[in-house]
């Protein structure tokens, strides 16, 4: 057996310094700007329809987060992190097909057979997922002392799988996992990147989606009553 | 490209010449010609410092990076370096060497050396193909087979390229003294121009077997991570350099590690990579002055390890 590859380690493998890494998010927020509207009123909207509840909302949620998917999968990842890093490039195509069986699944998928929660419960949920959404970004900025570098949901990866794995909730857990596949090979792939990097604090990111994959795989939604 | 070696040394002192002007830290630098090595296969002569762009030149397409970039590799060339290393493997940065090129208008100064790094054995025409397309340039004048990838094969076709007058010089390459069996086994049955390995003041093994090979073969040897990836600095930079450095040549920390490296006799340039400019600055020192000898050599070892 071929011992050689023993004597590899991580930082062996990334071609590139965490300066070019965090760049990305300062160009990619220069060259949408002003797109980042449309990614912030995506967060509150998906928040409010959360917290709303009933099929179509769900079915909207699950759009707009398919929309996440392709946005920031065919622009930060193909189109600015690729060139540095092939293995983004594949990921970006991985985002582009997960986004396009959410679209599929949101619209076919038969809601009828999941409970609605309580409003309070609802609201709880919708105004939690905004304000996390609106905190992850801000670790970018800690990073980098660089408000430009805001790592925003829809646009920047890390943000867009934490917020899209809280969504897949909404999903019965039969079918959960087939959604939380790509969130936790990507979640892994972040983590080692950004610790190699010698940024461990944008790791806590991907971490919690590790974290927050792994609980999903678990934790049911409650089933209809029966109405008689 | 370096066929007038005369001519681009002396532009290449005139041009240090007209930065030390312009910035006043380069009024110490050390006065004279540049430090060179023949290549042993040519004669050719070689500055003993080059530059590898491993990490530091895949900036993608960052104009900001790009331009930054262009500094550091202006700065090189300015201070006398030529030789330029590149890989397939280090993602954008033969695009973005190509654009500072282009900028610079400098092709005529460069040593152009890259790899083939591709498990494809029969894809070696082709990756050199698409390399010079990237670089901008005619041909190589040196290309090495990347850690021994596909090996045979690859140097097989760069043997012939270079009895077609492709490519300029050939060899191969390893680092983090990996492989070093093989890499002996070929060097001592190979026609190689050179060969590329890391050594440095921590990364010896290549004292042992390699570089005397290196010189009873006639092989010219390019030395990569001479800083052990940034590690020398971080282990050592807020130590004191020893009070005799300036005998041996060495007016801060990387002129030590880098004259320790090519002082070595069997040792043709070393290629440190960096992205700032006062680095690159201060890397070049090393390309001017006094080498230490074998007993100021020794000296630097020990106390590096004694740190």
């Amino acid at each position: 057996m071929d011992t050689n590859w023993l004597s590899y380690s991580l930082s062996d493998f990334l071609m590139f310094g965490p300066e070019v890494f965090l760049r990305l998010f300062v160009r990619i927020n220069q060259d949408i700007w002003p797109w980042q509207g449309v990614a912030a009123v995506m967060v509150v909207a998906i928040g409010v329809l959360l917290a709303r509840g009933g099929i179509m909302a769900r079915r909207a949620v699950l759009l707009l987060v398919a929309v996440a998917w392709l946005w920031s999968g065919a622009g930060f990842l193909i189109h600015y992190y690729g060139p540095i890093n092939l293995p983004a490039t594949w990921f970006g195509w991985a985002f582009v097909l997960q986004g396009a069986l959410l679209t599929v699944a949101a619209l076919l998928w038969p809601w009828d057979a999941v409970a609605s929660r309580p409003a309070l419960s609802r609201w709880s949920i919708g105004l939690g997922w905004v304000a996390l959404m609106g905190l992850a970004p801000l670790l970018t900025v800690a990073q980098t002392g660089n408000g430009q570098a805001a790592a925003l949901f829809a646009i920047t990866p890390d943000v867009t799988v934490l917020g899209a794995v809280a969504c897949m909730l909404l999903f019965p857990r039969r079918v959960r996992w087939l959604f939380l596949l790509l969130p936790l090979v990507w979640a892994l792939f972040s983590v080692a990147t950004l610790w190699t990097l010698g940024t461990p604090v944008l790791a806590v990111i991907p971490g919690a989606t590790l974290v927050l994959a792994v609980m999903a795989c678990f934790v049911s939604p409650r089933r209809a009553r029966n109405p008689d | 490209m370096f066929n007038e070696l005369g001519r681009r040394q002396f532009l290449a002192m005139l041009a240090a010449a007209g930065l030390s002007l312009r910035i006043p830290s380069l009024m110490a630098a050390p006065e004279g010609h540049p430090i060179v090595r023949p290549i042993p296969s040519s004669g050719e002569q070689l500055p003993a410092i080059g530059m590898g762009t491993w990490r530091t030149f895949n900036v993608g397409g960052d104009q900001y990076l790009i331009d930054q970039r262009t500094q550091v590799l202006e700065t090189f060339f300015n201070l006398g370096g030529t030789l330029v290393d590149c890989s397939p493997m280090y993602g954008s940065a033969a695009e973005v060497m190509g654009e500072a090129l282009d900028t610079l208008n400098v092709r005529d100064r460069l040593f152009a050396a890259t790899k083939i790094w591709t498990g494809d054995g029969g894809a070696t025409r082709q990756q050199d193909r698409e390399s010079r397309r990237k670089w901008g340039i005619e041909r190589f004048d040196l290309q090495q087979v990347h850690n021994l990838v596909a090996w045979q094969e690859h140097l097989e076709t760069l043997r012939q390229m270079k009895a077609d007058g492709e490519v300029r010089y050939i060899g191969i390459t390893t680092s983090h003294g990996r492989r070093h069996g093989d890499f002996e086994r070929i060097m001592e049955t190979e026609p190689l121009d050179f060969v590329q390995l890391t050594y440095n003041l921590l990364d010896r093994q290549a004292e042992d077997r390699l570089l005397p090979l290196a010189r009873e073969r006639g092989i010219a040897v390019i030395v990569n991570r001479p800083f052990q990836g940034g590690n020398l600095f971080r282990r050592f930079q807020s130590e004191a350099l020893p009070p005799w450095a300036g005998e041996a040549g060495c007016r801060n920390w990387a002129e030590f590690f880098l004259k320790y490296i090519v002082s070595h006799p069997a040792v043709t340039c070393a290629i440190p990579a960096t992205t700032r400019v006062e680095h690159m600055t201060e890397n070049m020192g090393a390309l001017y002055g006094a080498l230490p000898d074998e007993q100021q050599r020794r000296r630097m070892a020990d106390y590096v390890a004694g740190l």
